[in-house]
C-alpha cells in the first residue's frame, strides 16, 4: 500500500500545522532567544552562551532544581507503591472494588490548582486544629518550613496522582493467567511467595511505564506547587517550572528564563527519550 | 469509482487544512488594535489593566460615556493580580494583539514600555493631577500616565476592640506608644475575645518586602520614588526600626505568621474580629464590606506606622497609571485623551468616578466626604494634609521586593540573622543596577 501520497499529506497537514505552529516553531524560537538579550518584546544584542554560564552560578535556580529532583524521586518511589498497592487491593475479590476504584481515581480529575488550594486548607487549618486536640505537635505550622512544604507536595502530588497509576497496574494484574496463580498456590507457595515470584515479574513492564511516566509528570508539576505553597516559606519549595515563569515574568528576565526552560527541555527529554528506549528494547526481548 | 472516491477525500482533507488556515488567519485580523473601523464613524478604545476589583463600576461609568459619545466604544479588559497582569500584557504585546490603554505601575514597568507610551503631558487630566502623583511617570519633564487614583496603607484597627481596651488610637504616634497600646491589648486577650493582636502574613513577600519596607527606606530616598529608581545602592539607614517593628507584629501576632496568607489576615482573621490590627491598606475595604457592610463602615480606623522623626504619616501613593499606547492610530489616541479628560478634569466625570469607584482621588476637585470608604476617607485627609511617606516602592529594582521579602520570611523563620538580612538586600539591589 503507497501511502506517502498528496492524500496522506492532506490529511496530516492539520495536525503538522498546528504542532508547528505551537510546539516545534515557539521551541526553536526560545532555543533562539535563549542566546540574545530579548525582553519578551524585542532584542538587541546576541549574548551567546552567557545566559546559561549565569546558570551555573544562580544559587535559586540550582536549589530549585535539586528541591525538583529530590521531590520527583521520592514522589515516584511513593507513587509506585501507592498505585500498585491501591490496584492490588481492589483487584481482590471485594464487593466494594468497582466503588473503591471510582473513588481512588477521583482525585485525578481534579484540578491541581482546586487540589493544592483544599490541601492547603486541610495542612493549615485541620492539622493545626487535630494537633491541639490530639497533643501532637508536629501537626503544628505546616507549610511554614521546607521541609513540611516539601511532605506537604509529595503528600498532595501522591493522593492526586496515585489513582492513575493504579489503573495502569490493574491493567496489567488482570491479564496475569489465572492458571499460574493457582499452579503456585496448589505447589504451596504463600500468598508473599505468590506475589514475588509470580505477580511482580508479571507486571514488571507496567513499573517500566509507570516509572518514566510519574518522574516526568512530577519533574513538571507547576499548579500544585503554585496552589500550595507557592514556592514558599522563603523560595524553599520554588520548583523548576516555578523558577521559570518567576525570573520570565517577575524578574522580566524573559531571555534568561528561556535558557533555564530549555535546560528544563533537556531534562525532561532525557527522561522521555530514555522511556521510549527502554520500551523498545523490552519489546525486542518479548 | 475508486477514482471518485481518491478524488472526494483529496477534497475533503484539503478542506479541512484550509479551514483550519481560515481559523488562524481570522484570529490575527480580528485580534488588531480596535481598527476594524477605519471609517472614522466608530471608534474602539481597547483598555487593558490589571485591577479587577472595580471592573464593573467601570464598565457602567463605560457605558455612560458611550451613551453621550455614540461614535466611541470601550472596551474593557481586566487581569488580577499584579503579575498576572504583567504576564498577559507582556504577551499581548509580543502577539501584536496590542491593546490602546493599558496600566503600568512605576518607573521599572514604563522603562519597559517607554517606546509604547504616548506623551500626555499637556491632558487636562494630567494637568489637575495633584502634587507628587505624578513624579512616578514622569522621565526628563514629560508625563507617561494619568494617575488611576492613590492608595494608603498603615495598621488598620478595630475600633470596637480599642475601646474596649480602653485605647485612644489619636494617641498612639510613637513606636513607644504602639508598643504599649499592644502590650495593652495582647493582656486583656481573653476579655477582648481576640486570638492575637496582629495577624502578620507570613507568607506574603509584599506586606514585608514592599509595604513595611517602603516605611523604613523612604527617608533615605527623601519619599522620592524616582531617587529610589535612579539609586545603584540601599543602605538602610532605618534597618533597626523595621526589625524593631517587624518583631513587635511577629510576636504578637496569631501564630504561625509564615503559612498566613493575604486572605486568612484579612477575612479569617481581622473581619471576624480574632484579630485588634493588621499591616494593610484601603483595599481591602470591598473585601471587608462583603464579608460584614456594618463593620467595614464602622468598626475600622486607621493607625500610621510610626517612624521616628515622622510620626503620624501614613504611606500614600499611586498604584497604577494609565498609559495610552502611542503606536496605535492618531483617531483612537485621540479618543482615549478624550475619554481620560472626562474622567478626571469634567464635572460629570469627577461625579460618575466618586459615585462609583470609590477612588481615593489623585486629582484636584473632588470632595473628601462623598467616598464611601471610610478608610479611604481617612487617608485622603492624611494626603491633604501632606502627612503621608512616599510609595518608593515602585522604584525598586524589578522584583527586588519579593526577594527582600523572602529574606525577611527567612528571618522569622530563625534561618538567617537581620544583619544578613540587609546586606543580602543592598548586595542584590546593586547587582541588579
Amino acid at each position: 500500500m503507497r501511502n506517502k501520497d498528496l492524500t496522506f499529506w492532506l490529511f496530516l497537514a492539520p495536525v503538522i500545522l498546528a504542532l508547528g505552529a505551537v510546539v516545534v516553531i515557539p521551541l526553536l524560537a526560545g532555543f533562539f532567544y535563549s542566546f540574545t538579550d530579548w525582553n519578551g518584546l524585542t532584542f538587541n544584542n546576541f549574548l551567546g552562551l552567557e545566559h546559561y554560564l549565569r546558570l551555573l552560578d544562580d544559587g535559586r535556580f540550582l536549589s530549585s532544581l535539586w528541591f525538583t529532583i529530590q521531590f520527583s524521586v521520592v514522589t515516584v518511589v511513593l507513587l509506585n507503591v501507592f498505585g500498585l498497592g491501591l490496584a492490588l487491593l481492589v483487584t481482590q475479590k471485594l464487593k466494594s472494588s468497582n466503588l473503591l476504584r471510582t473513588i481512588f481515581f477521583m482525585p485525578n480529575l481534579i484540578g491541581g490548582l482546586i487540589l493544592g488550594f483544599i490541601w492547603q486548607f486541610i495542612f493549615i487549618g485541620v492539622f493545626s486544629d487535630l494537633g491541639d486536640l490530639l497533643g501532637i505537635a508536629g501537626l503544628d505550622g505546616w507549610l511554614t518550613t521546607g521541609t513540611t512544604g516539601f511532605w506537604g507536595l509529595v503528600i498532595l502530588t501522591t493522593w492526586q496522582l496515585a489513582g492513575y497509576i493504579m489503573i495502569i497496574y490493574i491493567a496489567y494484574l488482570q491479564s496475569i493467567p489465572e492458571e499460574l496463580l493457582e499452579a503456585a498456590k496448589v505447589d504451596g507457595a504463600s500468598p508473599f511467595q505468590r506475589f514475588r515470584n509470580v505477580t511482580f515479574p508479571l507486571v514488571a513492564p507496567a513499573f517500566t511505564i509507570s516509572m518514566f511516566l510519574t518522574l516526568s509528570t512530577s519533574f513538571k508539576i507547576y499548579d500544585q506547587n503554585l496552589a500550595l505553597t507557592d514556592g514558599g516559606p522563603f523560595n524553599s519549595t520554588e520548583m523548576v517550572a516555578m523558577n521559570i515563569v518567576y525570573t520570565a515574568f517577575s524578574s522580566n528576565e524573559m531571555a534568561y528564563g528561556q535558557a533555564k526552560a530549555i535546560i528544563f527541555f533537556v531534562f525532561v527529554a532525557i527522561i522521555a527519550v530514555s522511556q521510549v528506549y527502554y520500551n523498545k528494547k523490552k519489546e525486542v526481548e518479548m | 469509482m475508486k477514482k471518485t472516491k481518491m478524488t472526494m477525500m483529496t477534497l475533503m482533507a484539503g478542506a479541512a487544512s484550509l479551514g483550519l488556515l481560515a481559523a488562524c488567519g481570522g484570529d490575527g485580523n480580528n485580534g488588531g488594535n480596535g481598527e476594524g473601523s477605519g471609517d472614522g464613524e466608530q471608534i474602539t478604545i481597547d483598555i487593558f489593566q490589571g485591577k479587577v476589583e472595580f471592573r464593573d463600576q467601570f464598565l457602567e461609568m463605560a457605558a455612560q460615556y458611550e451613551e453621550e459619545n455614540p461614535n466611541v466604544q470601550i472596551e474593557f479588559g481586566a487581569v488580577g493580580g499584579g503579575s498576572d497582569y504583567f504576564t498577559s500584557l507582556r504577551s499581548r504585546f509580543s502577539s501584536g494583539d496590542e491593546p490602546d490603554v493599558f496600566s503600568l505601575a512605576g518607573p521599572s514597568e514604563l522603562s519597559d514600555y517607554q517606546d509604547y507610551a504616548e506623551d500626555v503631558t499637556d491632558l487636562a487630566a494630567t494637568d489637575t493631577a495633584l502634587e507628587g502623583t505624578l513624579d512616578g511617570i514622569t522621565v526628563d519633564d514629560t508625563v507617561y500616565g494619568i494617575p488611576f487614583n492613590q492608595e494608603g496603607y498603615g495598621f488598620i484597627y478595630n475600633k470596637q476592640v480599642f475601646e474596649e481596651a480602653g485605647i485612644n488610637p489619636d494617641e498612639i504616634l510613637s513606636y513607644e506608644d504602639l508598643e504599649e497600646a499592644v502590650q495593652t491589648l495582647d493582656s486583656q486577650k481573653e476579655e477582648l475575645g481576640i486570638e492575637g493582636v496582629f495577624a502578620l502574613p507570613g507568607s506574603e513577600a509584599w506586606v514585608m518586602g514592599n509595604h513595611l519596607a517602603n516605611v523604613y527606606l523612604a527617608p533615605e530616598f527623601n519619599n522620592d520614588v524616582m531617587e529610589a529608581y535612579e539609586s545603584d545602592t540601599v543602605q538602610f539607614e532605618r534597618g533597626d526600626e523595621m526589625q524593631r517593628m517587624l518583631d513587635l507584629q511577629n510576636e504578637y501576632s496569631i501564630q504561625p505568621v509564615l503559612n498566613m496568607d493575604y486572605s486568612q489576615q484579612v477575612e479569617q482573621y481581622f473581619s471576624l474580629g480574632d484579630a485588634a490590627m493588621i499591616q494593610q491598606g484601603d483595599w481591602i475595604h470591598p473585601t471587608l464590606e462583603q464579608m460584614d457592610p456594618e463593620f467595614a463602615e464602622e468598626n475600622v480606623g486607621i493607625l500610621p506606622i510610626p517612624l521616628e522623626g515622622e510620626e503620624g504619616k501614613v504611606p500614600v501613593g499611586v498604584p497604577n497609571y494609565w498609559v495610552i499606547n502611542s503606536q496605535t492610530d492618531q483617531e483612537v489616541i485621540d479618543a482615549a485623551k478624550d475619554f481620560f479628560d472626562w474622567m478626571y478634569a469634567s464635572e460629570e466625570g469627577i461625579e460618575v468616578v466618586q459615585e462609583q469607584l470609590n477612588f481615593i482621588p489623585a486629582h484636584e476637585n473632588f470632595e473628601p466626604e462623598n467616598i464611601n470608604s471610610p478608610l479611604s476617607r481617612d487617608i485622603y485627609e492624611y494626603s491633604l494634609e501632606e502627612n503621608t511617606i512616599g510609595w518608593i516602592f515602585l522604584g525598586y529594582p524589578t522584583a527586588w521586593g519579593d526577594d527582600f521579602g523572602a529574606h525577611v520570611q527567612e528571618y522569622l523563620a530563625g534561618e538567617r540573622d537581620w544583619e544578613d538580612v540587609l546586606e543580602a538586600g543592598t548586595q542584590e539591589w546593586e547587582s541588579s543596577r
